[in-house]
């Protein structure tokens, strides 16, 4: 087994975990949690390539991943924000009791 | 390569735990393991800076958010959650199991062709700079536009609707 | 051996040699003993690392005396003079009282964070001094990445302080936990926006080449530091308010403030835990003063010109000596704040001041670092500066409080 394939199981398989969570979860948060594995296994993918794939001279592995974090450190903040306003109305933070569209 | 394979099997015990722990402060704790885990990971592999971004982004920042937003929200369904256990692995498995099937096909479908291992190619952070700031300075502008914008939103979200403003409290 | 271990390109005298010695025998050692080169290397840093740990373990138990000491004579008291000549001892008695205190776990707590997060609050100080240009020979790990990593390390005491305080399972430590968080959160941003200035000038994230790079004098006496420039003093006193509360000093002491929440995160910790946690915030604070002094006051080099002759270590640990009074003074003299001062403080002063500094920075780079660069980047930074000064006066200071019964 190369390093590449190694890694890129490793990533298939921490995608599906984080997969695994956001369809099992009933926690906002912990939905949230499954979406950051799914994000960092896509980054492993870049980083992988970027090192054991095809020369990169342009670096677009990294710069991928580097703006991808940006983009995910954005998501959760606002993802939170937003979870935590929809438990001040409701006192819960489960999705399945937040079915009515009136707050 | 040992190190490698070591290192991948303990980031997928991190990462079974962050999804299948029943109380959710510890799967949070085990997802900041798993995130530094892969910053870890970068670090062997010699993507130095990134791995270092990683961490600090991941395991200083968003982490610690989910953490805390846990505390805030306190959640207790740590009973109900192991109850309904057997019936949710099913489905889980269920819905996820052809996915990975599809993924790890292709991997090995792959990995026979791929290309074959070098010396790490090495990141000098003037050049990674040089191109962030050219090539990519639109996309650069945008997330940061996007930044300032999530920002403000999560300020504007997050704050306690306050006596002055309009919104009514629940009915 | 011992004079070959010292073989250095600079005099003997010069003293540089002196703190790398542990390291240069040990490899020198292994080499005899026919080790292979990797091993050689492990060994050696090994050696450096120990030497590193053992000099701050050493002003750990010193500063702990000084601490009391300082505040003693303040608040005209004395302070410990039983143990030793002056109380030189108390560092020892301290030690070996909290090393058979009995070890308390509460029985609510979570058993294995509790243990762990008195073990982890420790290793990002430890990890972080590893990084820092002592002397101009005594780098115990140059990375060229040196301050990201100074600062991504950082970013498992927060991990830590949380564990502690969840982990403890009652809600004193939980309310510390909170603050500390949160207050943590909001300074780690000033703190990195007032390093950013520095990078900008310096063009490195290596933190030996960000004090080569501070070499010199300018008009043939003063130092050519950063802080001696106008965005390198309003960097350097945003980062000196960020580390304090980084370092959850007085006045921003909210997480631990004895008088509301016993000890925050450390409440409910005894013995030798409690002491690893005192350790941790001392060695933490040993690393944020010694990377303040690395990018804003010169590092190793002489303050003076002709006081080359010092050995830089001396200069650098004479500069640390100085950062550690001032907080010291500070944590004296300063009340603590409250929580939405703390917050309010961060957001609306301590930002905008320092993300200032980046166009300070930028327009001092192009535009010569000479008079005119004078000329345009003081404005640029006193005019918003009073600005915030008028407003933090008018608005947002708190009302002054008139006392009932303590106006004699």
């Amino acid at each position: 087994m190369t390093p590449l394939a190694l890694l890129l199981t490793l990533s298939s398989v921490v995608f599906v975990l984080g997969l695994f969570a956001v369809l099992v979860r009933r926690n906002a948060i912990l939905i949230l949690v499954g979406i950051e594995l799914m994000l960092n296994a896509g980054n492993l993918n870049f980083i992988a390539f970027w090192r054991y794939g095809p020369p990169d001279p342009e670096l677009t592995g990294p710069i991928f991943v580097l703006f991808a974090i940006a983009i995910a450190a954005a998501e959760a903040a606002v993802g939170l924000a937003i979870i935590l306003m929809v438990f001040r109305h409701t006192r819960s933070t489960d999705l399945n009791k937040l079915d009515s569209l009136h707050g | 390569m040992i190190a490698l394979f070591l290192l991948t099997i303990l980031v997928l015990l991190a990462a079974l735990g962050a999804v299948w722990n029943a109380r959710p402060v510890h799967a949070a704790l085990l997802l900041a393991l798993a995130l530094a885990l892969h910053a870890v990971l970068y670090l062997m592999i010699g993507a130095h800076f990134i791995g270092l971004v990683q961490f600090m982004v991941y395991v200083g920042a968003v982490a610690v958010l989910i953490v805390f937003s846990l505390l805030i929200t306190r959640p207790r369904d740590e009973e109900e959650e192991i109850a309904r256990r057997p019936r949710t692995l099913g489905v889980g498995l269920l819905c996820t199991l052809p996915v990975l099937g599809v993924l790890l096909h292709a991997v090995s479908r792959f990995a026979d062709t791929g290309p074959v291992a070098t010396d790490a190619p090495a990141i000098s952070l003037e050049r990674l700079g040089t191109i962030l700031y050219t090539t990519h300075a639109p996309a650069v502008l945008a997330v940061a536009v996007l930044l300032t914008a999530v920002m403000i939103g999560a300020a504007l979200f997050a704050r306690e609707p306050g006596k002055k403003s309009s919104v009514s409290p629940d009915p | 051996m011992m004079l070959a271990a010292i073989q250095t390109d600079e005099s003997l005298w010069s003293l540089e040699w002196l703190p790398r010695l542990p390291q240069r025998l040990v490899e020198m050692l292994l080499h005899k003993l026919g080790a292979s080169e990797w091993f050689v290397d492990f060994g050696g840093l090994l050696a450096a690392a120990v030497t590193v740990v053992a000099v701050f373990l050493g002003a750990f138990a010193l500063l702990s005396l000084i601490e009391r000491k300082t505040l003693a004579r303040v608040q005209n008291r004395i302070g410990p003079n039983r143990a030793g000549w002056f109380g030189i001892l108390q560092p020892v008695a301290d030690g070996i009282k909290m090393l058979t205190k009995e070890d308390i776990v509460p029985a609510r707590a979570e058993k294995l964070l509790h243990l762990l997060a008195p073990i982890l609050i420790g290793l990002p100080a430890i990890l972080a001094l590893g990084v820092i240009p002592y002397g101009r020979e005594w780098t115990p790990v140059s990375l060229d990445l040196g301050l990201l990593f100074f600062f991504s390390i950082g970013a498992l005491t927060e991990v830590s302080v949380f564990m502690a305080g969840w982990a403890s399972g009652s809600k004193f430590p939980m309310l510390g936990a909170m603050r500390a968080i949160s207050q943590m959160v909001s300074y780690e941003l000033p703190l990195l926006l007032s390093a950013l200035g520095v990078v900008m000038v310096t063009g490195s994230l290596s933190l030996p080449e960000i004090v080569a790079r501070q070499e010199g004098y300018h008009l043939g006496f003063l130092p050519a530091w950063n802080l001696l420039t106008p965005w390198g003093l309003v960097g350097g006193l945003v980062f000196f308010i960020a580390a304090l509360a980084e370092s959850n000093r007085s006045p921003f002491d909210l997480p631990e403030g004895e008088s509301e929440i016993v000890a925050g995160h450390m409440t409910e910790y005894s013995g030798f835990k409690y002491a690893l946690f005192f350790m941790g915030e001392y060695l933490g604070l040993f690393a944020i003063s010694g990377l303040g002094i690395t990018l804003f006051l010169g590092g190793w080099q002489a303050p003076l010109p002709g006081l080359e002759f010092v050995p830089s270590w001396i200069w650098f640990f004479g500069k640390l000596a100085l950062v550690i009074f001032l907080f010291l003074w500070i944590r004296a003299t300063f009340p603590r704040l409250r929580i939405d001062q703390l917050m309010r403080f961060a957001w609306l002063c301590l930002i905008p001041m320092a993300l200032l500094t980046l166009p300070a920075a930028a327009i001092w780079h192009f535009t010569g670092r000479g008079f005119l660069s004078w000329v345009v980047t003081v404005p640029l930074l006193m005019i918003p500066w009073g600005i915030l000064t008028v407003i933090f006066n008018k608005r947002l200071a708190p009302a002054t409080r008139t006392y009932r019964f303590a106006d004699s």
